[in-house]
């Protein structure tokens, strides 16, 4: 089970899994048995709202970092995130067709997108902030957000 | 299943949200078209507020909630309220079995929020038949 940071700002709370690597975008990447799980923070999928549709590149794909690899459609917005490590896609989260619902419900663990292969993950994750970078980010980004007029 | 001579339907009340829009307009469609006499719409912010007579009327029939969002404020409210929900539904999940269908606008909705809207209604019409005649409705799938 994960560990996280987390703020509490007016009346949201969000969370930062500490197990895990991030793009400033708020695309987490974790290793898992020698392959590379991917998904959205916390904070992205609350900011972004209830999921519609989930569409993420097929199983196959190879993808350089900062490529397309998902673009999700909420009540609020239509989104394109980019994948931050380069390697292939073998697996596509089966949820995201029919449960979409999974990346609100559970960003960090059911909802993720994608498993990828990925050539040299030492050098791919230096390139990728640790959770306390990303905490740091996010919470300047959900600080600009709460001062929004709804 | 015991048989009801009306239905409340409580949409949500996001105004200045699309999904608010169309809950809102499939409920007209089916208080004020398709079942006019065995359905009569409560607005939500009148439960908010905590107007007695809306209280009293959510309390006494069978309701069924329209939510345009996962916070399903509707629903929340009508139990709130000391009513019983007969049914919910929520427009997302209508909107995910027809894609084709994505609304946009507030306060005009676009043709695809308006045909959703529509589909919603009729799904909500099949509800409050079956709650009407005592046989199940449409599930919220």
């Amino acid at each position: 089970m994960s560990d996280f940071l987390e703020i509490t700002l007016d009346k949201f709370t969000f969370k930062v899994a500490t197990d895990r690597f991030y793009s400033s975008e708020g695309v987490w990447v974790k290793e898992d048995k020698g392959r590379i799980r991917i998904g959205l923070s916390d904070f992205v999928q609350q900011h972004s709202g209830d999921v519609a549709f989930a569409d993420v590149r097929p199983a196959g794909t190879t993808l350089a970092a900062g490529e397309d690899l998902a673009n999700i459609e909420t009540i609020k917005v239509n989104i394109t995130y980019t994948c931050p490590v380069s390697g292939k896609i073998v697996e596509v989260n089966p949820s995201m067709n029919d449960a979409p619902e999974a990346i609100n419900k559970d960003p960090y663990d059911a909802g993720w997108l994608a498993l990828m292969e990925v050539a040299d993950w030492d050098a791919e994750r230096t390139r990728l902030l640790d959770p306390q970078a990303y905490f740091e980010i996010m919470v300047g980004q959900a600080e600009q957000e709460t001062k929004k007029p709804s | 299943m015991k048989k009801n001579q009306k239905v409340i339907i409580v949409p949500c009340s996001g105004i200045g949200k699309a999904y608010g829009t169309v809950s809102r307009e499939a409920a007209y469609d089916v208080t004020d078209e398709l079942r006019p006499g065995q359905t009569q719409l409560v607005p939500l912010a009148l439960l908010v507020m905590g107007d007695e007579e809306s209280r009293a009327v959510v309390a006494g029939y069978p309701a069924i909630t329209i939510d345009g969002c996962k916070l399903a404020c509707a629903a929340k409210m009508v139990q709130q309220s000391g009513g019983t929900i007969a049914q919910e539904i929520a427009v997302l999940d209508v909107y995910r079995r027809h894609k084709d269908l994505k609304p946009l606008g507030i306060a005009e909705l676009n043709k695809g929020g308006q045909k959703l809207a529509r589909v919603l209604a009729e799904e909500v019409t099949s509800m409050v038949d079956g709650i009407i005649t005592g046989k199940p409705g449409v599930e919220n799938a």
